[in-house]
């Protein structure tokens, strides 16, 4: 009898656990009923984008008002990625619970990672508009997944007002190209009783943005940027006698001597960066340009602010010290696991939009203050840091920020960095420190 | 009344009462730890649509990802404190506010107050605090030890989080002795008292082996949670300086989607499941031994 009853049990939560399993791999059967459902509510087809660019979001939510007037059939909603939270993350999870949105935007090194998700948008008009570059990083066997939405530089933003005093006249960004030059305007700074920079001790910003430096200034043929960090994997680079390593950490031995915070480097916020350098504090701060609107709440420069490169050696000829670290740095890619065919057309409706019609380049270039990745785009920059990085690359002096390295890599190079900054470990373990990580990465 | 009934009507009986709550702990619960313990087998990377079976090689990375093991040992020293800590101030606190001081149900609901805030505020909070504040008033007063953030060095940075979550849970855990100890029954105290016992005697020989119950449950809770630690671990510290505060939960998360090694991340997980289970069920199994009856 007690055997019956044991058996009953089992077959009791065998057939639960079979219905539960049958639900979950439904997936394919749900797809239209859930596609009809989000396509043709109220007679117009609504779709969603997911923003990973939390600054712009309100200007999102007007562009996407904008072009449902444009478009009466379409509405569009916008949906934020959690403030912190990475876009790969919340799509992963939106894609686990059977709801992805429309659209997504993803950080470049994502987009290869969702291919079987998303679709080819090789065929859209907006190819052959982009800049040069702009879609190697996305194009996989020759098919391009992602539209390119953003141009993003960083380097030194320097405070025009402060600079021009301390160098007791107009300022000229070109005459820093040798790390000797940027400690003797640091010194000019001190001089004239300010502080000469700020470094904010973040993970991302010391570990996506400068240490990538090292990996971009080693050549400027990009393939050979690859192999040298093919060799970093393979643990076949000497990084302690790396030339470009060791000219770059000069440069962040001088930052570290100059830097106000230098009595607890790590306490400093992101916050703190755009109002000491707003506010004239100090003269200068390494950042990029998504930093305009909080620097533009404290400014006290009437708005004139600029770049300098990260001089990587006491030779103003070397390749890096006159360039602008930048790249594409957001994409936008398109579902096609639960998007029915006219969400995806609506989609890509609105991805032309913003390159071809006035108010979505009104958008991009004034209202959210992006440097726009197309050649047909012809609008100026509508801050001067935009401005900056426009006339570096027009210049040909840009050098292409290291956009698809491991996801982990900010993380654990920048807490490397951060060790570092705070004097708890020095070059030589630096170096192994980084080489370790290389050995250690996956794929 | 059922013994008559053939099987089929008793099943039925029982999955009307049984069979709601059933399904969801096996939909919400079992399933997904089954799946999850299936995805400790595969290579996925939390998003592709194709997985491979990878046999037994994430556990073998687990065992080799030395900071898992880092992290884990450092999970361990903040069990450590936080559990002696947290006890010791709730029983303290417990003890004060059930004299029958003026106020007391004021005090008892402003140190039970921190639990009601969540982590990631309570982590931002005090990050404000850490930050700040007490740099603030260490530069001004000229105090040595608060003049730099304390969160800017690991050593100090770990002592924010035992403070934090010290603070948190001690009015939780208070709240569970309060109740442990008024329900200690007067008649035997004051028959002690009679026989001549003084007020430690009365505490160590009386009030403490019958309150071995809420020692139980408040020493199970504090162990669980901290080991399981992750919003204040996030908001405070973001594990930094350079990674240096990154408790175990925090690896794991950080290791299925920032790494996007999912497999290893999960396979973590259950071991760190397994490891928190064990420890759990000793403490349990063992305190359970030193009940007495009044």
């Amino acid at each position: 009898m007690k055997h019956v009853k044991k058996m009953k049990w089992f077959i009791l939560s065998l057939t639960l656990i079979l219905i539960l399993s049958a639900c979950s791999s439904s997936g394919g059967d749900t797809q239209s009923a859930n596609g009809g459902q989000n396509g043709s509510a109220g007679g117009g087809i609504k779709i969603t984008l997911l923003n990973s660019k939390s600054e712009i979001q309100p200007q999102l939510e007007e562009a996407a008002k904008a072009f449902h007037e444009a478009n009466p059939t379409i509405s569009l909603e916008i949906q934020p990625v959690p403030n912190g939270g990475s876009p790969f993350e919340r799509a992963s999870t939106l894609y686990a619970s059977g709801n992805p949105p429309t659209m997504i935007m993803l950080d470049t090194g994502d987009v290869a990672k969702f291919k079987d998700r998303i679709l080819d948008l090789s065929g859209e008009k907006w190819n052959a508009d982009a800049v040069e570059h702009a879609l190697d990083l996305t194009t996989i066997d020759g098919k391009n997944y992602a539209f390119p939405l953003a141009i993003e530089g960083y380097g030194f933003i320097y405070n025009k007002a402060v600079v021009d005093k301390a160098v007791g006249g107009s300022f000229d960004p070109s005459t820093i190209n040798t790390t000797a030059s940027l400690e003797n305007l640091f010194k000019q700074i001190e001089a004239s009783g300010k502080k000469a920079l700020v470094v904010s001790p973040m993970d991302w910003s010391l570990g996506a943005h400068y240490f990538s430096l090292a990996y971009a200034g080693q050549d400027k043929d990009m393939t050979k940027v690859n192999a040298f960090i093919d060799n970093l994997r393979a643990g076949k680079v000497d990084l302690a006698s790396n030339k470009v390593f060791n000219g770059l950490m000069d440069t962040f031995d001088v930052m570290a001597k100059y830097n106000i915070d230098q009595a607890s480097p790590l306490a400093g916020t992101y916050e703190r960066g755009p109002e000491l350098l707003g506010k004239g504090e100090v003269g200068i701060w390494f950042m990029g340009n998504w930093a305009w609107p909080q620097i533009s709440s404290f400014d006290t420069a009437n708005k004139e602010y600029g770049f300098l490169p990260v001089p990587i050696s006491n030779n103003a000829g070397d390749y890096g010290n006159q360039e602008i670290s930048s790249a594409v740095s957001k994409r936008i890619v398109i579902d096609k696991e639960k998007s029915t065919p006219e969400q995806q057309d609506a989609a890509k409706k609105f991805l032309d939009w913003i390159v071809y019609e006035q108010q979505g380049q009104d958008f991009l270039v004034n209202k959210a203050n992006i440097i726009p990745a197309f050649k047909n785009i012809t609008l100026p920059a509508a801050d001067p840091l935009g401005k900056s990085i426009q006339d570096y690359i027009s210049r040909g002096k840009s050098e292409q920020s290291m956009s698809d390295l491991p996801a982990d890599h900010w993380a654990n190079v920048g807490a490397s960095m951060q060790k570092y900054l705070a004097k708890q470990s020095d070059r030589a373990a630096l170096a192994k420190e980084i080489e370790q990580y290389w050995t250690n990465v996956k794929e | 009344m059922v013994t008559d009934k053939g099987v089929w009507s008793r099943l039925r009986l029982r999955l009307l009462f049984t069979g709601p709550t059933l399904f969801a702990f096996v939909a919400v619960m079992i399933v997904p730890f089954l799946y999850g313990i299936y995805l400790t087998f595969t290579n996925w990377d939390g998003i592709s649509t194709t997985q491979s079976l990878v046999g037994f090689q994430n556990y073998g990375a687990v065992f080799k990802d030395a900071e898992f093991w880092k992290s884990f040992g450092l999970t361990l020293k903040y069990v450590l404190f936080t559990v002696v800590f947290i006890n010791m101030l709730a029983f303290l606190l417990a003890y004060l506010l059930t004299k029958g001081l003026k106020g007391q149900s004021f005090f008892r609901a402003g140190f039970f107050l921190p639990n009601l805030l969540g982590g990631i505020v309570l982590g931002f909070i005090w990050q404000f605090i850490f930050n700040n504040v007490l740099v603030f008033l260490g530069q001004k007063m000229g105090i040595g030890l608060f003049s730099t953030s304390w969160l800017s060095d690991p050593n100090r940075a770990f002592w924010t989080l035992v403070i934090v979550a010290v603070w948190q849970y001690a009015g939780y855990m208070m709240v569970i002795y309060v109740a442990g100890l008024t329900g200690v029954p007067g008649d035997i105290l004051e028959a002690a008292s009679i026989d001549g016992a003084n007020g430690w005697l009365k505490m160590t020989r009386m009030t403490i082996p019958l309150m071995v119950p809420s020692f139980i449950v408040c020493i199970f809770l504090s162990l669980q949670r901290g080991f399981m630690v992750y919003d204040v671990n996030l908001a405070l510290t973001k594990g930094g300086p350079f990674k240096s505060t990154e408790l175990v939960s925090m690896h794991v998360y950080q290791k299925a989607f920032l790494s996007r090694d999912y497999g290893v991340g999960q396979a973590e997980a259950l071991v760190l499941f397994l490891i928190v289970a064990v420890i759990t069920l000793l403490q349990v199994y063992f305190s359970k031994k030193m009940e007495v009856e009044a």
